[in-house]
């Protein structure tokens, strides 16, 4: 499942990250690595983006890119 | 000499440290992506402290990025003061592996040490130094703790003996982070787990599904209040009531034997001019105080959370919405800020946008007109061309966007900071640097223009002449013709805006010399309500000043910043005509 699937506050560990080779670059170096636990924060009004958090600090990215982060249901 | 190199990941205080340690008043604000260019400063003559801004790691994704990263390869850097954020250590030591990788001496400073209490976070600062092989000294910058030792450490000169020979050489980042944590776990230990922070709770409502936009609309309306109901206003008219009961008689009683031109030219010339603009200067102060209020609160990267659907419209991501606040203030920094956007033709359309935003500069001629023409109205008056820059932005960046900048959707990734209660000192020290930067540009620029407008309104080729044969009336005359269409078509208005171009506050300054006495009579005369808000319009929309102009043409090239010359006079010209018109026939 992607992240998206995850509603607000669930747990989940991250599997893989695919789509856009830079971001997918990015968010390794940010320590979206295998195994890390990671939620959905919150929503943006309109629904898009969305607010991610993992290893202790928020981050927002948008549904399209953020469906390439395939997470394991905690 | 020593050069020190100040890195470390966004917004965990760099520029803070940078300030105290050299006594610069570079820009501190709570959010990623704030220094945007390399900026000196010494200590003792003798080191040299380089601030940079943020980088998550060193394979670089946005622009400023690479001036961090090729500061470090080309440069010869002595020691690299790697700045980490003490409440979040895992990723920022990624960075320090990475840096790890140069071989050059590394002082490893953990700053927030105040907000890693807050969250109960234990850190074994000598173990962790052991198992990172790196000198440690815990500060928390904006407070003004441990900045001692970062200087002492600095001008001993210790921190050169050490030097970290191992290979910090990684297969994979999973690799450098289960060493990171291997690390932390034995040098910290958690006291509060699973607490629901301050930021989470107010993030639940401020990006609540129906809140979120009014409250944005709310701060933003309340910053105004503060500036033209509660605080700037009745201190503006308090300077200028002064001004003109104390300062005027004083000048015309010293001035009393000197020749009529001399005085002519002290009080018409240059209390006329510079005065009218000065008594703006608690306006200005108010509202940039709100801004920075707002900026260092952590709110920017909720904004631009907030507005990236919107601003995906015109193909932009919501970071850019934060070079378009920061515009508020003043359009120079704005479209430098544009450099933390992924793209070039991001970067390009952010810029061509961020001068649609009513800048400072802007407020003294909006003030002046709102308090003549719409003394009850004024916060609204003025809150409604703040609203009609933004609205315009948006229409022209969708125009742009399916004309001449056709382009994919970049991905779109900010880190959103906690919410900090902003520091009220150096709130007030900045502030207060912007009003002195404000006066000189008074004593300087806004000095000498009225200067020649003083002279060019009282000469003629054949003399001193009345100010209706002047070679002012004459320029005026020449290009008031474009202006006759939108309502405000008298000379005395064209030439204003002509030397507007200078920097929009001296439009003020020039009506004070060429009108001449009390200007709030003498513009009831000139304009009426509508044809005053036509002026306020084009004044918000027509080409920005002339440093504006040069920052287009330094970080874009000339085309561009001929280009952005041409289309906001275009915009300006044709939005005031509308309003005029339309106007007068509702009216
Ligand atoms: N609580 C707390 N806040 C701090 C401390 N040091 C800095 N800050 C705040 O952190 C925010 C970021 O500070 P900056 O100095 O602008 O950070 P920076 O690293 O230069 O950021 P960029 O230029 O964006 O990379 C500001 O709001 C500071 O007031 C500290 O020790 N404690
Ligand atoms: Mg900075």
């Amino acid at each position: 499942m992607c992240i998206c699937d995850l509603t607000v506050g669930k747990k989940g560990y991250i599997c893989d990250i695919q789509g856009n080779e830079l971001l997918a670059k990015r968010l390794l170096s940010l320590g979206a690595t295998y195994g890390t636990e990671v939620c959905i924060k919150n929503y943006a009004p309109l629904g898009d983006p969305i607010i991610i958090s993992f290893r202790g600090f928020d981050l927002a990215i948008r549904k399209k890119d953020a469906k390439y982060i395939y997470v394991k249901e905690a | 000499m020593t050069i020190a190199a100040l890195l470390g990941n966004p917004n965990v205080g760099k520029t803070t440290l940078f300030n105290a340690l050299t006594g610069s008043k570079q820009y501190v604000g709570n959010w990623p992506g704030v220094t945007v260019e390399k900026k000196e400063g010494f200590i003792d003559k003798s080191i040299k402290i380089v601030d940079l801004p943020g980088i998550y790691a060193l394979d670089t994704f946005s622009n400023e990025e690479k001036i961090s990263k090729n500061f470090l390869l080309n440069e010869n850097v002595d020691v690299i003061i790697n700045i980490v954020d003490a409440s979040n250590l895992s990723r920022n030591l990624y960075l320090t592996m990475q840096l790890k990788q140069f071989k050059k001496p590394i002082i490893l400073i953990l700053n927030m040490i105040d907000v890693a209490e807050f969250k109960g976070i234990k850190i074994d600062f000598d173990k962790l130094s052991k198992e990172l092989n790196v000198m440690i000294i815990p500060i928390s910058a904006s407070k003004g703790i441990g900045i001692d030792k970062v200087k002492m450490l600095l001008m001993s000169s210790n921190f050169l003996k050490h030097l970290d020979d191992n290979d910090y050489h990684f297969s994979s980042e999973k690799d450098t982070y289960e060493y990171i944590e291997s690390i932390l776990k034995k040098c910290i230990t958690y006291s509060k787990k699973n607490i629901i922070t301050p930021t989470e709770k107010i993030d639940k409502i401020v990006l609540n599904k129906f809140l979120a936009y009014p409250i944005f609309l709310t701060c933003l309306y309340f910053i105004f209040k503060f500036t033209f109901s509660y605080v700037g206003q009745p201190l503006s008219d308090l300077l200028d009531s002064s001004l003109n009961d104390y300062l005027v008689p004083l000048a015309e009683n010293l001035l009393s034997n000197s020749s009529p031109w001399f005085k002519s030219l002290i009080i018409d010339g240059v209390i006329g001019g510079v005065g009218s603009v000065i008594v703006f200067l608690p306006i200005i102060l108010s509202l940039f105080l709100g801004i920075s209020f707002l900026e260092d609160s952590g709110y920017m990267a909720r904004a631009a959370f907030i507005m990236d659907k919107l601003m995906r419209k015109m193909g932009l991501s919501g970071k850019a919405f934060i070079p378009m606040i920061v515009g508020f203030g003043c359009s120079v920094p704005g479209i430098m800020s544009a450099r933390t956007l992924e793209s070039e033709k991001d970067r390009k359309l952010t810029a061509l946008l961020v001068p649609l935003m009513s800048c400072n500069a802007r407020l003294p001629v909006y003030a002046l007109f709102a308090s003549i023409f719409f003394p009850k109205k004024q916060t609204l008056v003025v809150f409604s061309l703040y609203i009609l820059g933004i609205a315009l932005s948006f229409l022209v960046g969708l125009i742009f966007k399916n004309t001449i900048f056709k382009k994919d959707e970049e991905p779109f990734v900010i880190e959103l900071p906690e919410y900090k209660m902003p520091e009220m000192k150096s709130l007030f020290i900045h502030t207060w640097d912007k009003g002195k930067g404000f006066l000189k540009k008074a004593g300087t620029l806004i000095f000498s223009i009225s200067v020649i407008v003083w002279f060019l309104s009282n000469f003629n080729f054949s003399g001193m002449s009345d100010i209706n044969s002047s070679f002012l009336s004459n320029i005026g005359r020449f290009i008031n013709p474009i202006f006759i269409p939108l309502g405000f078509g008298k000379w005395q208005n064209s030439v204003s805006l002509l030397t507007g171009l200078m920097a929009k506050e001296v439009v003020v300054g020039t009506m004070g010399v060429i009108y001449g006495g009390d200007l709030s009579q003498m513009l009831k005369t000139a304009f009426t309500p509508l044809s005053a808000y036509s002026f306020l319009v084009f004044v918000l929309l027509y080409t920005p000043c002339i440093s504006v102009i040069a920052t287009m043409k330094k970080e874009y090239g000339l085309k561009m910043a001929a280009f952005s010359v041409f289309y906001q006079l275009i915009l300006a010209w044709m939005v005031s005509f509308v309003i005029y018109n339309a106007g007068k026939l509702i009216f």
